[in-house]
């Protein structure tokens, strides 16, 4: 464990939805440190998006606490959402708006401006390949390019902290790794990412740390590295994974 | 400052480029206020001045059949039709002709008919003067009837039969009256050849004057174009309510609301430019219908829209009442899941606003009951508040209870949306 402050506290985390008797996250604790890339991973319904929807101030917990830089969206939720990304498992722009007109738009929302929201358009969108569509609108993009679009809107104002929801769903090879580079390359300049996925190979070389979890619960945490090591039948995080959460389907 | 601009400018993009959503926006209400007008005023022409054809068979040939057909011909209501295929029509012939519906309506004058208002004429005087001998007066006490006889297509409405009928039956009795004078006052001139004969040109003491009660002198007339466009006009801003909560469930499908609400400060900013948007559109709206009623439908020979003197007035009017469908329309749009749901229920709505609020039935045609149900439509609240200012030159004092229930009820709606948020963040 760290010594320094976390730079997300999640305390006895509980979310029971209205009409459901059953909780899709129960008791949850964890602290994420700055610079960490943490990966939540768990089957379908587990309840990895309802963590990230409540870190994102989506919705309130039914009880426990989320600090996100030693802030709760109680308190502080502006000054909260200033300082993250969310990469939503959703395309979630403006199809009938081009790349370029959506960027601009989520920026001005973010305070930035003028010349040097201008240079940064440019800068993410040619990081990520799609200067030339700068100015196609999002409809006629492929599923590959409208991730990386996504992703684009959710970093453009340089958060600290990035919440990514499956960001690698439903993409091509090339595309997930000019995703999983580029997302790598923000880590080192002192990003905390928080992403959930249920690629296990893709996490456990993309993840500092992982937390597994099933029907609510924190079934395993740790490196990827101590976690493989820490039994002998254990050799990769699917194995982990499989072993923990049993090999029955899960559709809720 | 930046961030609302911004988010008005991204609703205009995602507006113009609805294609088809503007279309459904502007042209709508266009076709709907000139299918509306022209129908109705097509039922009012009927019985007022529409060209109808009518056949006229003229067997008297006398002062009371020509008579009759210079009155109907004058009248302007019919184009007088007495011959088929260049043959004088026969009573066999219109009542075929009628029958088979290629005219509805045939009216057949009895020979000798004029001789037989005559011979009534002279027995009354003949009655009135016994004692008299008065030369040129044939002696005849008898009295006997004439019977005009009118062949109508079953086909044709009661309302429009009982206005030929009414017609004819006033060119008679003022025909009758004027033959009377006529004849009474020549048989006056020879019992007393120093008395010159009077001209009865016209016996009309008693006129009708119709006059629109209206607290001012104006004296505007509610025909079909005034009732209309104001009634169409509301009827197409709180349309608004579709699209607007259209876009309010497009954007949470598509995910763009989720990530607004990751972000700061941003929605009631979304919100806001929305609402300001529509707006902007439903103040359009308004004005488009305004430049049909003032230009298109007189163009097309409809009478022209009155607006009264009070522009401000107008155009507070207008924009309270933009506000409350936009109001409507973010409520609908933050309540419903589905699109479905939101354009079922939010046009349902409108349609019953509507009903109630007297877009299709004037208020004063309704039972009781219904009367006081109307007071709860928003519609309402604005049509009454356009006829105020369009028929009885209404200012803002005037229709400022209007203006007040359509503000409020965009303040409703609004907190029914909020609140209705604030408890999703708990679900």
């Amino acid at each position: 464990m760290h010594e320094n402050q976390p730079i997300i506290e999640i305390k006895h985390l509980t979310k029971i939805y209205r009409g459901s008797n059953k909780p899709a996250i129960d008791n949850i604790s964890l602290d994420i440190q700055p610079g960490e890339i943490y990966g939540l991973l768990g089957p379908n319904g587990a309840g990895k998006t309802t963590t990230i929807s409540i870190l994102c101030g989506l919705f309130n917990p039914t009880s426990g606490n989320v600090f996100i830089d030693g802030k709760d969206y109680t308190h502080s939720a502006e000054s909260i959402k200033s300082i993250i990304g969310v990469v939503p498992q959703d395309i979630a722009l403006y199809p009938s708006l081009t790349a370029k007109e959506n960027l601009t738009f989520f920026g001005h929302l973010y305070g930035l401006k003028g010349k040097y929201l201008r240079s940064r358009i440019n800068e993410c969108l040619e990081l990520f390949g799609l200067e030339k569509n700068a100015n196609r609108k999002i409809k006629t993009y492929s599923g590959g390019m409208k991730r990386r679009i996504n992703l684009i809107a959710g970093i453009l104002h340089k958060p600290k902290i990035i919440f990514l929801d499956e960001p690698t769903v439903g993409v091509d090879v090339q595309s997930r790794n000019v995703i999983l580079e580029h997302l790598r390359n923000i880590n080192k300049e002192g990003t905390t990412i928080i992403y959930t996925s249920h690629y296990m190979e893709e996490a456990e070389n993309f993840c500092t740390r992982v937390a597994i979890i099933d029907q609510g619960n924190i079934i395993t945490e740790g490196k990827p590295k101590d976690l493989i090591n820490s039994k002998k039948e254990y050799t990769d995080l699917e194995s982990i994974f499989l072993q923990l959460t049993g090999k029955a389907l899960r559709d809720e | 400052m930046l961030r609302l601009l911004s988010s008005i400018y991204k609703e205009f993009l995602v507006l113009i480029r609805d294609r088809a959503g503007l279309a459904i926006l502007f042209l709508m209400p266009l076709v709907l206020i000139l299918i509306m007008t022209l129908i109705q005023d097509a039922t009012f022409k009927t019985v007022k001045d529409a060209n109808i054809s009518m056949i006229l068979v003229n067997n008297d040939r006398d002062s009371l059949g020509e008579a009759i057909r210079e009155g109907l011909i004058e009248s302007k209501f019919f184009e007088i039709v007495e011959e088929l295929d260049g043959k004088k029509i026969t009573e066999e012939m219109a009542k075929e002709a009628v029958a088979q519906g290629k005219y509805k309506i045939g009216i057949i004058i009895p020979e000798r008919a004029t001789e037989a208002i005559r011979g009534n004429v002279n027995a009354l005087i003949n009655k009135s003067f016994k004692t008299f001998d008065v030369p040129g007066v044939k002696k005849r006490t008898k009295k006997s009837t004439i019977d005009i006889i009118i062949y109508i297509d079953p086909a044709t409405s009661y309302s429009f039969k009982n206005s030929v009928m009414s017609s004819l039956k006033e060119f008679t009795s003022q025909l009758e009256i004027k033959m009377f004078f006529k004849n009474f006052s020549l048989a006056l001139a020879d019992m007393f050849p120093d008395q010159k004969a009077v001209e009865f040109e016209s016996f009309e003491t008693i006129k009708y004057k119709e006059i629109y009660a209206s607290t001012t002198n104006s004296e505007i007339l509610p025909n079909s174009v005034q009732h209309n466009v104001p009634a169409w006009t509301m009827f197409a801003m709180f349309f608004i309510v579709l699209p607007l909560a259209g876009n309010i469930i497009k954007e949470r499908d598509e995910g763009s609301a989720f990530r607004l609400k990751t972000m700061p400060g941003s929605y009631v900013t979304v919100m806001f430019s929305k609402i300001l948007i529509f707006l902007v559109v439903s103040f359009l709206q308004f004005l488009l219908m305004l430049m049909v009623g003032l230009y298109v439908l007189p163009a097309m020979g409809l009478p022209q829209l009155e607006i009264g003197p009070h522009k401000i007035a107008l155009a507070l009017l207008a924009i309270s009442s933009g506000l409350a469908a936009t109001g409507l329309g973010v409520a609908i749009g933050t309540i419903a899941t589905t699109h479905e749901q939101s354009s079922t229920f939010g046009a349902v709505l409108i349609i019953i606003f509507a009903a109630l609020g007297g877009i299709w039935v004037p208020i004063y045609v309704m039972p009781h009951t219904m009367r006081i149900f109307s007071q709860f439509s928003p519609l309402n609240w604005g049509l009454s508040g356009f006829y105020d200012i369009f028929l009885r030159n209404g200012d803002i004092l005037t229709v400022l209870p209007e203006i007040v229930k359509l503000l409020l009820f965009f303040a409703v709606m609004l907190m029914i949306a909020i609140g209705y948020n604030k408890l999703h963040r708990t679900k």
